[in-house]
């Protein structure tokens, strides 16, 4: 369960201050799917980074399976995201000069997997976005909709629990991101992993069982909650 | 993470940046040359000098001269014992008596003290050659020579003489060989005598060895050697008689072993000698070595320092190159302490290349060379640049220490890096 509870962040100094995210307050159960829509300067991705600990807002608290996380040190932060989180980027964010195998290999390597534990479980996460054939090949030789896929396999390599994607197909064609949303939402289901979509097209929000809605900082609607 | 991912990830990392890496490994390897070249030229000298010194001195034996009154200027004041001076362009030099010997004799731990007789000889010959000039030494069974033929066990006898291989051309002998057992007349003259009736006598020796030439003897190379009680016959002959009979300029004294040397230096020292040790001659010799290798070594060190700043530069254009790259990792959980360590490691790396090519080719273009270095200086087969494993060795570790330390701060950068500065795109 992921518990939002009254964040506020700011941007700018005293007397310029910009409220990105104006006490938002949400609960969300585990295993399910999540949109996070807005425009663009909402504060949807500021949300998506606090709910993963990577910012700090200035109050409020996210609370996961019962832990608050920005109260974490900054050792344990980096461990809950090394072993409890992963990230889909709509840059993709893989490196074009390592092989597919090593791109995958990079957070286990972060999370210290011996090597010889690492093969099976890369060669399985490429398996499941299709890319196990392309192992050895360089990242900058995939096309786009290959480049997110690597991306989703380096994501659930280490199992997270919580998979946060930030606009996983604004980069796609829609054949393309079609192909990525199935992966997604079937390792969500699947593995009963939550699924968190920060994203401004509606139409993969509403393959995801909650739409939350933010406007200028506030939520304005939460659909789907049970 | 563990290290040796982050070692292999950092080593992946410079391979893709294979230009900038080389370039910047080459800096140092300039200095990695010059001082691997430096502590080689260092080692060769040393040695070089420490064999030489061994050739022809032995650390049990001092030589031994009257301390000189270096303070006084201008004229001396007659004092009644002007016999005992030579003057020459530079001053006055005092001299060594009869009576200075007996109380070095009498000094603990001293177990022979010889004058340094040096003869004055007329010519050698032998029957069916030509007269030629030579230079008599005294032979020290303790000092290393090398033979070409003939050899030596303890001292020599009084009627043996060892030859250089000029003289066995000179004086007609077929070959080396031929030369051992033969004997060669030397003819000195009566220094007293009257210029109206000169007096000359011809002493016979009996050829022992022959010294080769080598890039080690002194003595070996020009001087004709005889045992030192035949030196002592041949001197009196020559200088009975003349005022300067008696007086030496310089003495040889030995003591009962190496480790007294020093002791009995002070003693002599006490009683207004001056005293030098082969580690004395040594140490001279040294010291200037050691200036001429901290030179070089500066040189080096400079070419590194100029390095330092090429790294830093390096790093610091990989860590904006690889904003992102940083921010993924660190976004995926990869501590701070890691990703720090990531860039020192690359510079670590580049520090082992750059110290490996660098004292690698200083190894090879040494080794090479020595051999023309060798017969340029005409120092025989010694070699002039000895590359010990281990020096070359800290060399290398010495430069990677360099490079971590200067890839700090690139890697305080990266490790500071905001993950989502890092990754945002729009």
């Amino acid at each position: 369960m992921i518990e939002v509870r009254h964040i506020t962040k700011t941007y700018g100094n005293k007397d310029n201050a910009f409220k990105v995210l104006d006490d938002v307050d949400f609960t969300i159960p585990n295993g399910t799917s999540v949109a996070i829509l807005g425009k663009s300067g909402s504060g949807k991705s500021t949300l998506m980074h606090v709910m993963s600990g990577l910012d700090k807002p200035e109050t409020g608290e996210i609370i996961i399976d019962g832990e608050n996380i920005l109260d974490l040190k900054e050792k344990d932060i980096d461990k809950f995201h090394a072993h409890t989180m992963s990230f889909i980027f709509q840059s993709f964010f893989v490196q074009a000069n390592e092989s597919c195998y090593d791109n995958v290999s990079l957070p286990l390597e972060i999370t210290g997997v011996p090597p010889s534990k690492r093969r099976s479980k890369i060669e399985a996460a490429l398996s499941a976005v299709e890319l196990l054939d392309k192992k050895k090949a360089y990242a900058r030789e995939l096309s786009g909709g290959e480049k997110q896929r690597l991306a989703v396999a380096r994501a659930i390599v280490s199992n997270p629990k919580i998979l946060f994607a930030d606009e996983p197909t604004g980069n796609l064609d829609s054949v393309t991101g079609g192909v990525v949303e199935d992966l997604l939402f079937d390792y969500n289901k699947k593995n009963n992993v939550t699924l968190i979509i920060v994203t401004h097209d509606p139409d993969l929000a509403k393959r995801c069982a909650i739409q939350i809605h933010i406007k200028d900082g506030r939520i304005e609607s939460i659909k789907g909650m049970q | 993470m563990k290290i040796r991912d982050i070692t292999i990830r950092a080593g992946r990392s410079l391979k893709q940046a294979k230009a900038r890496t080389l370039l910047t490994s080459l800096a140092i390897g300039v200095g990695a040359f010059t001082i691997t070249l430096s502590l080689a030229a260092g080692a060769g000298g040393r040695a070089y000098t420490n064999q030489i010194v061994s050739a022809n001195t032995d650390a049990k034996e001092l030589s031994v001269t009257k301390a000189q009154s270096t303070s006084q200027q201008g004229p001396q004041k007659y004092s009644g014992t002007t016999a005992t001076s030579i003057s020459n362009a530079l001053g006055f030099a005092e001299l060594l008596t009869q009576s200075d010997i007996n109380r070095i004799q009498k000094v603990a731990n001293v177990v022979s003290v010889s004058p340094n007789y040096n003869p004055q000889i007329k010519y050698i010959t032998r029957a069916g050659s030509d007269k030629y000039v030579a230079s008599i030494s005294t032979f020290s069974p303790s000092v290393t020579l090398k033979y070409a033929a003939g050899s030596t066990s303890g001292d020599l006898a009084d009627n043996e003489i060892i030859l250089t291989e000029d003289y066995v051309q000179a004086l007609g002998f077929k070959s080396d060989n031929d030369a051992i057992g033969k004997t060669v007349q030397i003819v000195a003259d009566k220094l007293s005598a009257s210029v109206y009736a000169p007096e000359s006598q011809t002493f016979t020796y009996v050829v022992k060895a022959i010294s080769s030439k080598s890039g080690l003897a002194f003595r070996a190379q020009s001087s004709l050697l005889i045992s030192n009680s035949s030196a002592k016959i041949l001197y009196s002959y020559i200088n009975k008689d003349t005022r300067s009979y008696g007086n030496f300029i310089l003495a040889a004294v030995n003591v009962t072993s190496a480790d007294k040397a020093q002791s009995v230096k002070d003693t002599l020292k006490g009683m207004g000698y001056t005293a030098q040790t082969a580690a004395d001659i040594l140490g001279a010799v040294n010291t200037f070595i050691n200036v001429l290798q901290g030179i070089l070594l500066g040189f080096g060190v400079l070419a590194i320092l100029t390095s330092v700043f090429g790294i830093i530069n390096t790093q610091y254009i990989s860590v904006l190159e690889r904003t992102q790259q940083i921010g993924l990792m660190k976004a995926l959980g990869m501590r701070r302490k890691d990703v720090g360590r990531l860039f020192k490691l690359e510079a670590a790396w580049i520090g082992f290349l750059g110290g490996a090519i660098g004292s690698g080719l200083a190894v090879l273009v040494g080794t090479i060379a020595n051999p023309f270095i060798s017969k340029a200086l005409d120092i025989g087969d010694i070699s002039l640049l000895i590359f010990n494993p281990l020096s070359v060795t800290a060399v290398i570790i010495g430069l990677v220490v360099v490079a971590v330390a200067s890839g700090i701060l690139p890697a305080r950068k990266a490790s500071k890096l905001d993950p989502i500065k890092a990754l945002r795109t729009e």
